[in-house]
């Protein structure tokens, strides 16, 4: 029994399978960008034979950051590392507990000459040298006298044994963090009509409304174009309503987000709204008769009752014109349809033969009527996106605990150092020793840099 | 616009260093060695002066920004670091024997932001998602990364080229004589991605801030994305094999050239993948 559950143990706690993971995660996440994902799917159905296509979204190609095959590759990872760390810690922890202490007498065995000092300098004061350097560089100095020696000895970095379980363990936080918010989370987008508001989103991947628990009004839309036309700023101010009652409200702005009872707002997009409003003068023989301001579908009765008018349709811009509005006059004999631009006379100085050539375009054709198209109040839309995640706080936490892992591993290496100072008859006898784990090289520059200083310190005094 | 200017010199100025750096290499004196370095500090000094005039400039156009928006300022700035990263380590280590490898390629980003096609070097104003303050911390810390990396890959060619010559032991030995020895190489190797990896590390985590900030999410499979982690699950295999696995020499700079090629696919590649990141499009 016992054996069987070691050959599992060393299956799962060996680093070739974390590797094999790791790599295989890789080649998923390359083919991921390689084929077109969700939406851009559809587009390749139509290049490939039914069959096959149902094959592979069976197989969840079409969706493989969420497939049950990265999900399962997740779960062997975050297992994979919970065993190799567990495999490991222990030993961690032993090199991490273990103080060096001034009796271990084996490491200045075969010291190289070259950490060997020889000082006319007396022992005590060669020795507080020694001490202040070493506190310099090092923490927890200790001190021992031994015969006709004293023994220094600390340390540095010990943190740094378990740098690499912390960055295991902020790994397995960050899928924690990814499942919550796949769990709990929630990711829609809603448009909403300047003026007006709304109390459901879309949910983004299915074709579900969700209800909020309140709602949501835009009152203004702004957009400001630099001088090239690139857009500069889009800002939506938006009011957060509880029946008829404002709850909060603030300005909403690309990469300044809103948060209200744990959702959050995105400015995402825009656009013009089906539904402008225009302001139509009408005139009859040179003179005004009447003011009217239309939205699509409307009707009205001219002045003199000779007709009835129908808005067909508020363009903000038709075909790079500028606003028009589509009318149609309808009297019991006749139907008289025709556009009213707002810059009919800019478009006559253009080409002045367009009224003859396209009716259409004349704004007088029901005689005695004349339309003028005074100005047109563009709507805009603003598109949302709403998110809600419960688990980017703890992203948050395991990216912090990553960065403080790799910055022990990486920075703070652990190093121990010794220093023994003997009396040698007239002169005094300086040995300099050090222990790493790692990075020998790194400890052996350390050992010639305070081999140095201390050479230049001894000098200085005397 | 003069900063463009200076920035086209700059090109030569470190084609020159990389010309003085070979003859250090060939003829060995080390009177080329201070020629090169200076060269390539004078060139550093004239691209930061220029960079500056560039922010400066931006302002004057009434849209002030720093220089890291567009394709062209970020090969700028990748140049940048290379050439800083590269001469930090020449000041640490006195060693100037690998700069003919390295100056090299931030002539070439130099070089492909001034002549390829298409791309714009004029000073654009910044879209509404650009304009955050992640900006500067995101981009500053990717091509910091990226540097590092193309410095370990750098080393990766040296180690091959020495290594293949320790074989057929005769012809142009003494060319490479000058070079680090293969375990003072591995070991550069090593550092490089260590500090590339930090960087990457961290430069991923603000741009997830960003995107949380901007798009609503921290991570949205945008390929751009996808292709970073690629190359941070690369290198930390590399990582671990070096670690726990003892791997030495040969099979790690073979893996940190597999490793750069994903960066370089991350920088440019991706452009050509549908996606969010569409700012650096040509």
């Amino acid at each position: 029994m016992s054996k069987k559950k070691s050959a599992v143990w060393s299956f799962f706690s060996s680093v070739k399978l974390a590797v094999f993971l790791l790599a295989l995660i890789a080649i998923i996440a390359v083919i991921g960008t390689l084929v077109p994902q969700r939406e851009g799917a559809a587009e390749l159905a139509r290049h490939m034979s039914p069959g096959l296509f149902f094959f592979l979204q069976k197989m969840q190609v079409f969706d493989l950051y969420h497939s049950i095959w990265f999900f399962l590759l997740m779960g062997f990872l975050a297992l994979n590392l919970i065993f190799c760390s567990l495999d490991r810690l222990p030993f961690a922890w032993h090199r991490f507990r273990r103080k060096p202490s001034p009796g271990d007498e084996d490491v200045f065995r075969d010291l190289p000459a070259e950490n060997i000092i020889i000082t006319e300098q007396d022992q005590n004061s060669a020795a507080a040298i020694a001490a202040s350097l070493m506190k310099k560089r090092f923490n927890c100095l200790k001190q021992q006298e031994v015969k006709n020696a004293v023994v220094f000895c600390a340390d540095k970095g010990r943190f740094s044994h378990l740098g690499v379980y912390i960055v295991h363990l902020s790994i397995l936080v960050f899928i924690a963090g990814a499942v919550i918010g796949s769990i709990f989370g929630l990711e829609g987008y809603v448009s909403i009509i300047e003026g007006e508001k709304v109390q459901t989103i879309n949910l983004r991947n299915s074709d579900t409304m969700l209800p909020l628990p309140f709602s949501v009004r835009c009152d203004r839309f702004v957009l400001e174009s630099y001088n090239d036309g690139t857009p500069k700023t889009y800002r939506s101010d938006l009011a957060f309503l509880k029946g008829e009652q404002i709850v909060h409200h603030g300005k909403l702005l690309v990469n300044h987000p809103l948060t209200f009872e744990g959702f959050r707002f995105y400015q995402a997009s825009y656009g013009l709204a089906p539904d402008g409003r225009a302001v139509l003068t009408v005139m009859k023989d040179g003179w005004k008769t009447m003011h009217k301001t239309v939205g699509l579908g409307d009707v009205f009765d001219l002045p003199g009752k000779e007709g009835q008018v129908h808005v067909l349709r508020v363009e903000g811009n038709l075909m790079k014109m500028g606003p028009a509005v589509k009318l149609s006059v309808r009297t019991d004999k006749s139907e008289t349809a025709f556009w009213v631009f707002a810059q009919i006379d800019k478009i006559r100085e253009m080409n002045p033969q367009i009224m003859n050539q396209l009716p259409m375009f004349n704004p007088g054709l029901f005689r005695p009527y004349f339309f003028v198209l005074t100005s047109m109040d563009k709507k805009y839309y603003t598109g949302l996106q709403v998110s809600r995640d419960p688990g980017t706080p703890v992203v948050g936490a395991a990216a912090v605990l990553m960065i403080s892992g790799l910055f022990l591993i990486i920075f703070m290496p652990a190093r121990q150092m010794w220093v023994r100072i003997e009396r040698e008859g007239k002169n005094t006898r300086i040995m300099i020793a050090g222990r790493s784990y790692k990075n020998k090289p790194g400890l052996a520059r350390e050992m010639n840099y305070v081999t140095g200083k201390l050479k230049q310190k001894l000098e200085k005094v005397r | 616009m003069i900063n463009t200017i200076i920035l086209s010199w700059v090109t030569f100025v470190y084609f020159a260093a990389f010309v003085f750096y070979l003859f250090l290499m060939i003829i060995g004196r080390t009177f080329w060695g201070k020629i090169a370095t200076a060269t390539a500090l004078t060139g550093l000094i004239a691209q930061t002066a220029a960079l500056i005039i560039r922010w400066r400039e931006s302002y004057e156009l009434g849209f002030g920004h720093i220089p890291l928006a567009n394709f062209y300022e970020s090969l700028i700035f990748f140049a940048w670091a290379i050439i800083l990263f590269y001469l930090v380590f020449e000041w640490r280590t006195k060693s100037k024997s690998i700069g003919a490898f390295v100056i090299p390629i931030a002539f070439l980003a130099m070089a492909y932001a001034s002549i390829a096609p298409g791309v714009n070097n004029r000073i654009q104003p910044l879209i509404p998602a650009l304009q955050s303050n992640w900006l500067t911390s995101h981009v500053v810390t990717c091509f910091m990364g990226y540097a590092a990396f193309t410095f370990a890959f750098c080393c990766a060619l040296i180690f091959f080229l020495k290594n293949r010559e320790k074989k057929n032991t005769m012809k142009s030995a003494v060319l490479l004589e000058k070079l680090p020895s293969l375990a003072t190489i591995d070991i550069l190797i090593y550092r490089g991605i260590a500090l590339g990896f930090i960087f990457l590390t961290i430069g991923i985590m603000t741009g997830s801030v960003w995107a949380h900030y901007a798009w609503g999410s921290y991570w949205s499979w945008d390929p751009k994305e996808t292709w970073s982690l690629i190359t941070w699950i690369i290198y930390a295999i590399l990582l671990h094999s070096r670690y726990v696995q003892g791997w030495r020499g040969k099979r790690i700079a073979l893996l940190s050239i597999i490793g750069f090629a994903s960066v370089l696919f991350t920088y440019f590649g991706v452009n050509y993948l549908p996606g969010l990141h569409s700012y650096l499009q040509l």
